[in-house]
């Protein structure tokens, strides 16, 4: 910190940098939530996607740090002659509380860098494969000078080994839940085809039969699977409102209500349906299928001779 | 060894008999149907026997503009039927009334 305070030009080099930094991150974090949103929207329920965005904000951290390298760049580049280019970006950017612990992060980085000189890192950095930038810079920073550590960058340099080491904790977990949308059409007025039903069966390891009643149970209707394996239900339904239904699903009877895995297995156990956990053993019951209570919707002439 | 205490004889069972599924997990299901077109109808079962399910149809439709009835069912006891999709609107006004605690609803449908 003492050192900061010697080097008055370095802080106001920190503030813009700040700004361009913030710019970054905005646009990063727009571009991943866009991105992200897509793959996700099918099958996944709630609760994977809490998972999920535990991860985008890993990787968001990690683009941040990237672009922040190419920001430097640019922006001492810039600072020279222009240092007014920074005023009108920050507006928009400001708003973003979220991302306050990464604002952090790339601080005291910056602050090391200025310390150095700042030349020498940016050009090393851009030289740096990608992925291990971070790494890299972290070592760079303080391994080779007097100074102490901080503990930012003792965390920091914690979770770069981590997704380092498993890179499937970041993306493994997440490319498990990508499914693909139900495709649904109209057929006709009054049916409509849920045609990759047997695929969705398959990719979330449930006999068609269980879905098929929890569908029809949820959806109030009847309905049967045809030759071409697709499931066609009696009235009109979207594809959103049959993702819906699948999400309530997945939630359910897909992902372990104590760990969230989908790595899980249905057993039928006196009549009971129980929910055992491949990730983490833990085994529960699930709530049994019940359309329960049907109205009369169809014709009430036509039941009556059908009854009669 | 947990399998067979649940196989074991219930002494209240008769008790509960009269309105076996509902009061048995303690929930009101809200469900809708769909109808000819784009007309749907929403079932409310589950409902306690001690309240008039008479009077609630009448408030219901008053409070929602819509029509509505109660039928007898064997299984599930007196449901509610109303005309419309009016799922949001009875959960709210269920528990606005104080006759459902908010977790014992459950929502079906899509
Ligand atoms: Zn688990």
């Amino acid at each position: 910190m003492d050192d900061d305070m010697v080097f008055d030009p370095s802080l106001k080099k920190k503030k813009k940098k700040k700004t361009g930094f913030d710019m970054d991150a905005a646009l990063a974090e727009q571009g991943e939530s866009a991105s992200m949103e897509a793959p996700v929207e099918t099958g996944d329920v709630d609760v994977p996607e809490d998972d999920n965005l535990d991860l985008d904000n890993f990787g968001k951290k990690k683009k941040k740090k990237k672009k922040t390298f190419f920001n430097l760049e640019e922006i001492e580049n810039a600072l020279p002659e222009t240092p007014p280019i920074e005023e009108p970006e920050p507006q928009e950017v400001e708003d973003i509380d979220d991302l306050d612990l990464d604002i952090d992060f790339s601080k005291t980085k910056k602050k090391k860098k200025k310390k150095n000189n700042l030349d020498e890192h940016v050009v090393e950095d851009d030289v740096k494969g990608e992925d291990q930038e971070n790494v890299e810079d972290m070592h760079g920073d303080w391994v080779g000078s007097d100074r102490d550590y901080t503990y930012d960058e003792l965390l920091e340099r914690v979770f770069d080994i981590m997704r380092e080491k498993n890179p499937s904790m970041v993306a493994g977990k997440k490319q498990k839940f990508i499914m693909r949308p139900p495709q649904v059409v109209r057929i006709g007025t009054k049916k409509t085809s849920f045609a990759n039903f047997t695929e969705i069966c398959k990719t979330l390891h449930r006999q068609p039969k269980h879905l098929l009643d929890f569908l029809l149970a949820e959806l109030g209707t009847s309905g049967s699977v045809d030759g071409n394996s697709q499931l066609i239900i009696k009235g009109r339904f979207q594809q959103k409102q049959i993702e819906n239904v699948l999400r309530r699903y997945i939630k359910e009877y897909v992902t372990c209500h104590t760990c969230r895995s989908p790595d899980t297995i249905l057993q039928k156990d006196t009549r009971l349906f129980f929910l055992q956990c491949e990730t983490c053993g833990s085994r529960c019951s699930v709530a049994s299928i019940k359309s329960g209570f049907q109205a009369v919707t169809g014709k009430r002439a036509a039941i009556r001779a059908k009854t009669a | 060894m947990s399998i067979q205490n649940l196989n074991t004889f219930d002494p209240f069972a008769d008790a509960i008999k009269s309105s076996e599924d509902d009061v048995q997990d303690g929930l009101v299901h809200v469900r809708i149907q769909q109808r000819s077109g784009r007309k749907t109808l929403t079932t409310v079962q589950g409902l306690s026997s001690e309240y008039d399910l008479k009077k609630i149809v009448r408030a219901c439709k008053k409070e929602f503009a819509c029509n509505g009835t109660v039928v007898e069912h064997p299984e599930y006891g007196e449901v509610l039927q109303l005309q419309g999709d009016q799922r949001e609107n009875i959960c709210q006004w269920l528990t606005k009334s104080g006759l459902v605690k908010p977790d014992q609803l459950k929502v079906h449908g899509f």
